[in-house]
């Protein structure tokens, strides 16, 4: 049975909660994480009726801090924004720059360190009119880690005005997250993969490299992430040998990510993977 | 055959030895660890029975989503209750983040009414690298032939979102559900997700 005591301890909690609730939802609310700052840019400073432009959410992550591609690898989890746009208004999808591999002995992640942009371009509805102005919010989620990791939600928004002038400007900062897109596979690669045993094998007649290539797979638990990627040479350019992962029951039909060949190459791989039975498939390749 | 390729034999095979991870369908590897009351657990001696092994790291957000919420603890009861013998593992090395001394193990359990059959101390990390255990929570199921039948996430939703849990399938009710009733696990693998394990650098 509750004597007075007992509601005396039920008020000083309620309030207690009531604090910790309130302060907890204002810092998420404010630039409180000191190890990033999330921000929403526009590349136009004015919408155009009907005319698509970029919008950004870009991460300044402190030295040694990072967050994760849309696979983030062994931990971890990509961002995710939840728009809330005016009537009419379209987001398309988040265009991931190619990340960088973050390895320790027996993990790799796959994210980025101090700053990225993730650039979603947004069709507004042709009857808008000028002079009017547009409120963008986003409810970006988030999860920075070092050897620790913070997961956050902040709530964004930033106001544009209508214009009809057909504003064409492009912005540095989105010229230089664009050049870190990975762009379609020039048409003179020829690209394929095979399904061994224990790994995969791309077959990349691209030519000679300056670097090493990277695979990375869009899918999550197609290859043992922290298995180093090594290269053999064949006529015409390298094989890449990817170690299945363990988590992979099913066969993979394809394989589609990002093959990085240097510093700003990156390039979209979508290959069909011929299986084991095909041997003949994977022995004239050899030749 | 070649002294070249003799030398690549041997790399692929020392590679192969050490980045072997059990999968799925195999042995489970046998193990003795210290518990958090100073009690030494074989995985052996719990032949018979189901095993679960759940990597655990109090300080992670994907952790404390689990616990928080309570829904860690409700499937630790809910499956000892049912014959099940279930392991918390911590592989946190000292310093690290989720490192506790045994009596820092029970003061957490007592704290947050945790009932897992015993928390297992592994500051060495050899029963996490054994596993090739990646994050916290990661979860095993070993089946009474000793043979391990789940790998992977504790459920299908990769967040550190409590609000997320009622809406996820659990992967670990699962498969002990269906393992009891004597069916194939449907989903006997997945990506395990949350925060690495904070092995010794």
């Amino acid at each position: 049975m509750l004597d007075r005591s007992d509601f005396r301890w039920a008020w000083f909690f309620s309030v207690w909660a009531t604090w910790f609730v309130l302060s907890t939802l204002t810092s998420a609310e404010g630039p409180a994480d000191p190890h990033v700052k999330v921000e929403l840019i526009s590349e136009q400073d004015a919408i155009v009726p009907g005319k698509e432009f970029c919008l950004g959410v870009r991460f300044d992550l402190e030295d040694e801090w990072h967050t994760y591609w849309v696979n983030p690898g062994d931990s971890g989890e990509p961002p995710r924004i939840e728009w809330a746009l005016p009537a009419g208004f379209r987001p398309g999808p988040i265009q991931w720059p190619y990340p960088e591999r973050l390895s320790s002995a027996l993990f790799a992640d796959y994210g980025y360190e101090h700053q990225v942009l993730l650039i979603v371009a947004v069709r507004p509805p042709p009857g808008l009119k000028e002079g009017e102005g547009h409120t963008i919010a986003a409810r970006v989620h988030y999860l920075v880690c070092r050897d620790v990791c913070i997961p956050e939600q902040t709530r964004l928004e930033l106001t544009l005005p209508v214009t009809s002038r057909a504003g064409s400007r492009s912005d540095v900062q989105f010229e230089a997250a664009r050049r870190r897109l990975p762009q379609p596979a020039p048409d003179r690669w020829k690209i394929s993969a095979a399904s061994l045993a224990d790994e995969f094998t791309l077959n990349l007649i691209i030519g000679k490299l300056a670097a090493a290539p990277q695979f990375y797979p869009l899918e999550e638990e197609q290859i043992e992430n922290a298995a180093p990627q090594t290269t053999t040479t064949i006529a015409g350019g390298f094989r890449l040998h990817l170690k299945k992962s363990r988590h992979l029951l099913k066969p993979v039909s394809r394989l589609t990510g990002v093959l990085v060949v240097g510093a700003g190459k990156a390039y979209l791989v979508d290959v069909a993977v011929s299986q084991p039975s095909s041997k003949v498939q994977v022995q004239s390749i050899n030749k | 055959m070649s002294q070249n390729l003799w030398c690549g034999l041997v790399a692929a095979l020392l590679f192969a030895g050490s980045a072997y991870a059990q999968r799925v369908g195999d042995p489970a590897p046998a193990f003795q660890a210290t518990d958090s009351n100073g009690q030494t657990r074989r995985l052996s001696e719990y032949r018979g029975k189901f095993v679960v092994l759940e990597w655990h790291n109090h300080g992670c957000p994907y952790t404390r989503k689990h616990y928080e919420s309570g829904n860690m603890q409700r499937l630790q009861r809910e499956w000892t209750v049912r014959g099940v013998v279930w392991f918390t593992v911590i592989s946190s090395a000292p310093g690290q983040q989720g490192y506790v001394t045994p009596q820092q193990e029970n003061d957490y359990l007592h704290q947050m009414n945790g009932s897992p059959t015993a928390a297992l101390l592994d500051p060495q990390g050899d029963i996490g690298r054994l596993y090739s255990a990646k994050t916290t929570p990661h979860m095993f199921i070993v089946n009474p032939a000793g043979v391990l039948i789940y790998d992977g996430a504790i459920d299908s939703k990769a967040t550190t979102d409590q609000a997320d849990i009622a809406s996820a399938t659990n992967y670990v009710s699962q498969a002990l559900e269906e393992a009891m009733a004597g069916k194939p696990v449907s989903t006997p693998t997945s990506r395990p997700y949350g925060c690495s394990v904070k092995y010794a650098h």
